[in-house]
């Protein structure tokens, strides 16, 4: 990573100011759990304990509510967006052991489709690259992942990859599209042979990676084994260009691990520990050009870091939690009164 | 983990500080969300409602600011110049060029800090405006103001102004002001006159004289005698005002330090005290009279702030660190990135550190363009930024533009056409596909299918076409014909637009009465199988026509032909993905319609055999 030839202590990877530029009240009656922005920036949607969806036009620093999703029957945990080719689709998973696929149709959002397959509370949902089609990979607390495949005419085939984790999944985070071999004169009308993987964590303290084989079927590729304690997330980081692939795993046991794998080489995944918090990791995301991570803990926090130079990771920059009016780059400990 | 300098900004979030919650977080194409939340999921959260807000946050909202709007485009145009700069270009020519883009750069800061003087500004170069405010724009202003005052020596700031001038190094400025008080008051006449000589004749290294260094250091050195003798004369002890000059001038430190809100900082003091006691300073030595003015001006009393570190490692030439004190101090990448370009531009990364070179520089470009495609219309500038990143520039550029809203269609078709002249054919495919869908969700065809030749993506030209061809059967009519017309070598895309484009040709054809032609081209569309099976019904249904028209249209072969496709058809013979010949056998008004064809069939083939055997031939 480019990143990685920068000085000790080079700029940027230091010091990041950040300031709130929209407050978007949800009005949701209990607990968010999840808020998601759509692939433009344009629209927010958001879910809570209080069994609602709510999907926000954010323009211009703006906030008009335009929809407001009921149907699931327990706290919903995740949303996400699937690619604007598709046209405006929503994914949701909850405690109700649902998945239910929302679509904005002629101005206004309906649920498309529901999927009941999971004996669990489903915990995550994440769709594949658009390149593959229309595809919601979901982890469950029965520790299943499903993955949901569009096929047309409003039907969606469904394949389970049943004890994917022991205990439990917790979160699910496909590859990033990797076009194979040389795009020049494919055949008109022809889909290139996408090698499709994803990632999962779970309650058996793994990650594991998954690959479709030839066949259609999903197979367990990888055990990726650093954590002790149950993986509450994990994140494969966007593409750029260079031949190493990253995924960005976080723990109950506190620790973010950075794995990477050298592609040239094949199959092997290395740890680098990222930072050891003092308590469980719930949440870790990569920024759209992959060079910055978020990592949110236990204590209030989402820290942004940076890779530097010697491939050691920094801390670039602490958002926190506080009371009172909002400010800028204000030093810890100081809090402005209302 | 190696040292940090020090500790990484905290942002607070106001939200209800509940040591329960949590902060739960995603981002946005360029920004990041964050809102509290508990991840330890339990079906029953706890009775307290939660915070309702989500907050949307962002890292350079500079690029917002309407002032800094004009300072981006401008330096834009000088950054794309300054890249084409001819690389044959050696020596002093190629130095000319980059001081003329050095130049460049500092006037357009300086518009651009002039204009924030008009207005008020939130915290970027607060410290800068300070010093313009007072050094040029203000100064100008008292200037202005006091000249034009009835009674210029008796205005409230004349000695303010004469002063500063002196500060600013603005002698023949500051001489005219004495000479208004010397005419006007006897008493003092003589003394302005006399220090108002030493301000004229105090020797300054002026560019262009063959005069050395140590000539004008001797030169100096008599004149700085002369003020002193004056001083120790008592010549100006009756006027404080004049004998306070002349100690400035005379380069006395606690007569500067006495001037301290004129000077209003450190670097300003630094300048003024060189100049009045070591004005043929050498660069090399200018670190240490920086570090002691920065010392004497603050005494004590207040610490160094970033601005500050960012000029000490100025003047101490360590490229490295200015940078570095830069990025930290500066809420935007635009200054930093600039310069940095410059600088390696210049050849001066490279020499003072062989470790980065110009990474650093594609680092920071990076950075800045990054933040420029936050902006709904700057985002243009940024593509430019990108294209001259040659390691990671065009992934950035891919993974940045696609994340435009392509909120109307010439937005659509700006981003395209630079996708396109990049060759960034994913992206265009990508964008291309989006715009499709939604003209096909909005039944706009014709829009779709331009979507998807633009694309080049067959198999969603196909998925139009079928809507069109299906359209055309429920509605007896094409919509968009003008494109379909028009199609020309896009055609060939997919077979089923090939189709499309063909069928549409026959329909013209007839509607030009060039039946023969109109009847061959329908009939080739079956027997080359560019037709669906699906269509072969409705193709049958228009040779109808053609078959009952007066003069024989379709030959003897022709129409065995046809007759071939219309017993294929019907055959039952199993087509596979073809359901809809099984099922013609059972509907009614089909076995109707094929009825009347094989009559029509019929009759067309013995007409056309009497004709094609008689004595005028077919």
């Amino acid at each position: 990573m480019f990143v990685e030839r920068l000085p000790d202590e080079g700029p940027g990877d230091q010091h990041t100011e950040v300031s709130v530029i929209n407050t978007v009240d949800t009005s949701h009656e209990d607990m968010i759990h999840d808020a998601q922005m759509d692939y433009y920036g344009t629209r927010l949607a958001t879910c809570s304990s209080d069994r609602s969806v709510k999907i926000f036009d954010v323009r211009n620093g703006g906030q008009i509510l335009i929809a407001d999703l009921r149907g699931h029957e327990g706290p919903v945990w995740q949303v996400a967006w699937a690619h604007p080719m598709y046209g405006n689709i929503l994914a949701s998973c909850s405690y109700d052991r649902k998945v239910i696929i929302w679509k904005e149709e002629n101005g206004t959002w309906e649920k498309t489709h529901e999927h009941t397959g999971h004996d669990s509370s489903v915990n995550s949902v994440c769709w594949a690259p658009h390149d593959y089609g229309l595809i919601l990979a979901c982890g469950s607390s029965d520790g299943a992942i499903s993955l949901l495949t569009y096929t047309g005419e409003g039907q969606w085939e469904v394949k389970k990859i049943n004890n994917a984790h022991t205990i439990g999944c917790n979160a699910v985070s496909w590859a990033p599209a990797v076009v194979p071999g040389s795009l020049i004169d494919q055949p008109s009308g022809q889909k290139p042979n996408y090698i499709k993987k994803f990632a999962s964590g779970g309650c058996d303290n793994l990650v594991k990676l998954w690959k479709e084989e030839e066949d259609g079927q999903w197979k367990e590729e990888q055990k990726l084994e650093a954590h002790s304690d149950w993986v509450r997330d994990v994140a494969w980081a966007p593409s750029i260009g260079l031949p190493t692939s990253t995924i960005a795993s976080c723990s109950q046991d506190g620790r973010v691990f950075i794995w990477t794998c050298d592609d040239a080489s094949g199959n092997t995944w290395s740890p680098k520990l990222l930072h050891k918090f003092n308590d469980v990791v719930w949440h870790v995301s990569w920024s759209i050009t992959a060079n910055i991570l978020a990592v949110s803990g236990g204590d209030n926090k989402v820290t942004l870091w940076k890779e530097s130079v010697d491939g050691q990771w920094v801390c670039i920059s602490d958002v926190n939690k506080g009371q009172g009016s909002v400010s800028t780059s204000v030093t810890e400990g100081q809090q402005n009164e209302q | 983990m190696e040292e940090l300098d020090g500790e990484p900004t905290v942002t607070l979030i106001p939200g209800v500080n509940s040591s329960k919650k949590q902060m739960c977080f995603d981002w946005g194409p360029g920004e990041m969300l964050v809102c509290e939340t508990s991840f330890n999921k339990k079906e029953k959260s706890e009775t307290v409602p939660g915070c309702p807000f989500i907050y949307i946050i962002r890292k350079d909202v500079d690029v917002y600011s309407q002032i800094l709007r004009k300072l981006f485009n401008e330096s834009h145009g000088i950054f794309v110049g300054l890249q084409r700069i001819e690389e044959e270009l050696t020596g002093k020519s190629r130095k000319a060029q980059l001081v003329r883009v050095s130049k460049n750069y500092r006037s357009v800061i300086r518009a651009c800090m002039e204009e924030m003087h008009q207005v008020a500004t939130g915290p970027l170069l607060l410290h800068l405006l300070d010093w313009v405010r007072l050094h040029v724009c203000e100064v100008d202003n008292l200037l202005a103001d006091v000249l034009g005052s009835e009674n210029p020596r008796k205005h409230e700031s004349f000695w303010k102004l004469v002063t500063i001038l002196v500060l600013q190094g603005r002698l023949d400025e500051a001489r005219q002001m004495l000479s208004k008080e010397a005419d006007s008051s006897p008493t003092s006449a003589g003394m302005c006159r006399i220090l108002g000589d030493l301000m004229r004749t105090m020797p300054v290294l002026s560019p262009g004289t063959t005069q050395t260094l140590t000539e004008l250091e001797l030169k100096w050195q008599h004149w700085h005698e002369e003020c002193e003798r004056h001083l120790q004369d008592g010549t100006f002890a009756s006027s404080p005002h004049l004998e306070s000059l002349c100690k400035i001038m005379l380069g006395d430190e606690a007569a500067l330090l006495e001037q301290k809100e004129l000077l209003n900082n450190w670097y300003h003091f630094l300048v003024t005290r060189l100049l009045y006691s070591h004005p043929t300073v050498k660069p090399i030595d200018l670190h240490f009279y920086a570090q002691s003015s920065l010392d004497l001006f603050l005494g004590g009393e207040s610490s160094p702030e970033p601005l500050d570190n960012i000029l000490m490692a100025a003047f101490e030439f360590d490229i490295h660190q200015v940078i570095k004190e830069c990025s930290i101090a500066l809420s935007n990448w635009w200054f930093v990135a600039h310069l940095t370009d410059l600088l390696d531009h210049c050849k001066l990364l490279q020499s003072h550190n062989l470790y980065f070179g110009s990474n650093m520089r594609e680092f920071l470009l990076l950075e800045y363009a990054s933040g420029l495609f936050a902006h709904h219309s700057l985002w243009q500038l940024g593509v430019d930024y990108f294209d001259y990143c040659p390691e990671l520039g065009r992934v950035s550029l891919e993974l940045h533009i696609e994340r435009i809203p392509l909120s109307t269609e010439q937005k659509a078709l700006k981003v395209l056409r630079i996708c396109e002249q990049r060759q960034m054919t994913e992206q265009v495919r990508s964008i291309c596909k989006i715009l499709a869908m939604k003209a096909v969700r909005n039944n706009r065809l014709g829009s779709a299918l331009s979507w998807s030749i633009r694309a080049k993506d067959a198999a969603f030209a196909t998925l139009v076409s079928d809507r069109f061809l299906r359209d055309y059967c429920e509605r007896g009519c094409f919509s968009d014909l003008d494109l379909i017309d028009n199609l020309g070598p896009a055609m060939m895309l997919s077979d089923r637009l090939t189709f499309l484009g063909k069928y549409r040709e026959f329909h013209r054809l007839y509607g030009e009465k060039r039946f023969v032609d109109a009847a061959s081209l329908l009939l080739s569309l079956m027997t080359s199988q560019i037709a669906p099976r699906s269509f072969w019904m409705t193709l049958l249904t228009d040779a109808l026509p053609l078959l009952e028209q007066k003069q024989v249209i379709f030959s003897a072969e022709q129409t065995y032909e046809l007759m071939r496709c219309l017993e294929d058809l019907t055959s039952g013979r199993p087509v596979h993905g073809e359901p809809d010949a099984q099922r013609l056998q059972d509907d009614d008004i089909e076995t109707t319609k094929v009825e009347m064809l094989r009559l029509a069939l019929a009759r067309n083939l013995a007409r056309a055999i009497i004709k094609e055997g008689s004595l005028e031939g077919s």
